[in-house]
């Protein structure tokens, strides 16, 4: 593990200040480059190629940026074969590609690891009774054992005693749900589920039962599209879940596979926060330029995590704004931001029109 | 009355080939797109209008009837159906008016939804219709493919002309069309740019620009997606100051012409510029701007493949014509050139003639519709013939 990485986990997880998180980070992204260039051939093509070989730099948006579409269509892996653990997958809801992330033994520890931190940060180091918003079908059967079940799992480890509050038919399980309760006599617990389950098969059959979540937390994730279609901004959410069941410790977070252990949380002002090894920078869409905090653009995601593959520093195609950038209010410090979805897709089409299409 | 009833009254709606009437007809079609002030501000429909002026339709119109034996008497084939592709909107007027020329009733089936500027062309080509008393025989209409109506339709046409790719020609082709009746595929092609570096070294600044403007129409018409849209750059002789140069000169006259590709699309083409780079594809990739991404590739075959279009460049270098040869395949259509004489294009065409490659043209010319498209003579194939001796 590069040392960059040992020192932000060595402090509270979103504690570090703009300036010295930059410092640390200009430094660990510029060894994790080098790194990579040396062990991933692909990646030292795109950075002669691209990049005119660069592997050192003075600012973080000097740092080589790789699109993310290529973690779908390359295997981009630093270290041999033999020493793959496991590979992580993910579908895009609108691609049939699938993003392919390799993760080594030390890699696959350092993630946990990472995680570990930045979720401690909201659930306390004791783990916590914990209520699954999903269906326990969800890693028992293959068919769904996708990026959901491979989430749930991946969170499970941060609680204890775990129960399924919904069905394989993803109703409310009411029964579980009150026992899970009754047991816990008013105790901490914690919460997880995607957004949009937790919304559709949780929050809006169970409204009107009385429940009383006021003692868990909720960590939440999966994105706002769905939930946009109802018109349901994260205000909305938090609002209705504090009316509905007195939960008010409510934490969304952003993340994705091709980072993964690195998880934006969203503090109290309802913003995402990177934790110390992390950060973004926001681009222009067309001129790849960055952009001041308070404009919205493509979201660049650094990260110290990736050290069996070059994704350290990434260019997504999500859309998001830095709101604000502190040295810490309530414990989050760094760069509060803003998702506002995805860039809308667009592809040109040639004369080979296939049928279906040209209906 | 349904439209397989109408395509049923097609049938003895064909006419002499080349009558005065039709000639007047397309003089006025482009009369009329150079009149409305929708289609007039488009260039490519400015350029279609200039191939269907009434001075250029009577030269070929000339030009065919001169090619016929005196033994032979030119009809047309009957009913003619053409299925245009989504992206290129003029295809199906240049389609429609050599097969109205040959004598041809038609029948063209349009996509079902169509840009607001394709509309307005398609606005003014019926509006000149109906005003001629021809909207009877030549119907502009659309219907779903693989159903009953495309069978029942099929069968009672002389003449089908599939343009759009591999896949369109395929599948439609699996319809019967009438037992003795013809049938024309234009699948997926590929295009590229050959330019002399030492002819471009010693142009004037003028030049250097014009050819910029000239690669730009080419290229950016059709947001690159047209079979004849150059996506690769070939240049004879290593010559890196000439490269950049017409890029960068190229990247002015996208600013001046106020081009634009969607972010998203951007964003597609440095994903292949890096999945190039990755791949040993390319050695290296220049971001000129959203709209222009040049990458210098090692396998010119490789980068004709695969494009996103919008303005993305593969660019090789040659040390001699010779070597073009190893990358024309079968789906190579359109080579434009800049700075070589005839002589070394006419021998470039025999070297290429037995792997692929369809037109050998200026740059500038690129989408320039020709009458021998892929290498088959339209208006042969549009028209059959009546052996008379006496």
């Amino acid at each position: 593990m590069i040392p960059q990485l040992e020192e932000a986990l060595a402090v509270p997880p979103y504690s570090l200040e703009p300036g010295a998180r930059e410092l640390l980070l200009i430094g660990g992204l510029g060894e994790l480059t080098q790194m990579h260039y040396e062990r991933c051939l692909p990646y030292r093509r795109i950075i002669d190629g691209y990049w005119k070989g660069r592997t050192g730099f003075n600012r973080l948006d000097d740092i080589p940026y790789l699109p993310v579409s290529i973690f779908k269509t390359q295997l981009m892996q630093s270290v041999a074969n033999s020493e793959v653990k496991l590979t992580l997958t993910s579908s895009g809801t609108t691609s049939q590609a699938v993003s392919r992330v390799p993760l080594d033994a030390e890699s696959s520890s350092i993630q946990q690891r990472a995680l570990a931190s930045s979720l401690r940060h909201v659930l306390g180091c004791e783990r916590l009774p914990m209520l699954v918003i999903d269906t326990e079908e969800v890693f028992k059967n293959p068919k769904l054992m996708s990026a959901r079940g491979a989430g749930v799992l991946g969170l499970m480890r941060y609680g204890r005693s775990h129960s399924f509050a919904l069905s394989p038919t993803l109703e409310p399980d009411i029964e579980t749900i009150k026992r899970f309760l009754h047991q816990l006599e008013g105790r901490p617990f914690f919460m997880f589920g995607f957004t949009f389950l937790v919304w559709t098969s949780f929050y809006e059959k169970l409204r009107d039962k009385g429940l009383d979540l006021s003692a868990g937390v909720l960590i939440h994730s999966g994105g706002w599209k769905k939930m946009a279609e109802r018109a349901v901004g994260n205000a909305e959410f938090r609002a209705a879940l504090e009316e509905a069941f007195g939960v008010k410790r409510i934490h969304n977070f952003y993340g994705m596979v091709e980072q993964i252990g690195s998880i934006f949380l969203e503090g109290p002002d309802g913003l995402l926060y990177p934790p110390n090894f992390a950060d973004v920078i926001i681009r222009d869409p067309r001129s790849l330029e960055p952009l001041p905090n308070g404009s919205t653009g493509l979201v660049q995601l650094l990260s110290l995590l990736p050290h069996s593959y070059p994704g350290h520093s990434i260019l997504t195609e999500d859309l998001g704004v830095v709101e604000s950038e502190s040295d810490g209010v309530d414990g989050w410090a760094g760069k509060g931001i803003r998702i506002e979805g995805r860039l809308p897709r667009s592809e040109l089409r040639g004369c080979s029109d296939v049928i279906g299409m040209a209906a | 009355m349904t439209l397989v009833e109408r395509v049923e009254r097609l049938a003895g709606m064909a006419e002499e080939p080349f009558s005065s009437a039709m000639t007047d007809l397309v003089g006025e079609m482009s009369n009329a797109i150079l009149a409305d002030p929708e289609t007039k501000v488009v260039p490519q429909y400015v350029a279609l209008a200039y191939w269907m002026r009434a001075a250029a339709v009577k030269r070929l119109a000339k030009d065919f009837l001169a090619s016929i034996p005196d033994d032979e008497v030119l009809a047309p084939r009957g009913v003619a159906l053409h299925l245009p592709p989504t992206n290129v909107d003029t295809i199906f007027v240049y389609s429609w008016a050599l097969s109205a020329l040959a004598g041809n009733a038609n029948l063209v089936r349009l996509p079902a939804t169509l840009s607001p500027q394709a509309q307005s062309l398609l606005r003014v080509v019926s509006d000149t219709l109906a005003e001629a008393g021809q909207a009877e025989r030549h119907l502009f209409c659309t219907y779903e493919y693989g159903g009953e109506i495309e069978r029942e339709i099929c069968r009672r046409v002389d003449l089908r002309i599939i343009w759009g790719g591999d896949a369109k020609v395929e599948s439609v082709s699996q319809i019967p069309i009438r037992p003795d009746g013809l049938t024309i595929g234009f699948p997926d092609r590929q295009s590229m740019t050959l330019i002399s570096a030492q002819a471009y070294d010693s142009a004037d600044d003028g030049a250097c620009d014009d050819l910029a403007t000239r690669l730009f129409n080419d290229a950016y018409w059709f947001d690159q997606m047209g079979c004849s849209s150059p996506r690769l750059l070939v240049w004879l002789g290593d010559d890196r100051e000439c490269r950049d140069d017409l890029y960068v000169r190229l990247e002015q006259v996208i600013r001046q012409k106020n081009y634009s590709a969607d972010p998203a699309v951007g964003m597609a083409k440095l994903g292949l510029a890096n999945d190039f780079l990755a791949e040993a594809v390319a050695t290296s990739a220049q971001r000129y701007s959203n709209e222009l991404q040049v990458a210098e590739v090692e396998e010119p075959q490789a980068a004709l493949l695969r494009t996103t279009g919008g303005g993305f460049f593969g660019d090789v270098h040659v040390e001699s014509l010779d070597e073009v040869r190893n990358f024309v395949g079968r789906k190579v259509q359109t080579i434009t050139h800049f700075g070589f004489g005839r002589n070394e294009l006419v021998k470039l065409a025999r070297s290429i003639a037995g792997v692929g490659g369809y037109r050998i043209v200026p740059v500038g010319e690129a989408l320039q519709f020709e009458t021998t498209w892929d290498g088959v003579p339209l208006l042969s194939h549009m028209t059959r013939r009546i052996v008379v001796r006496a």
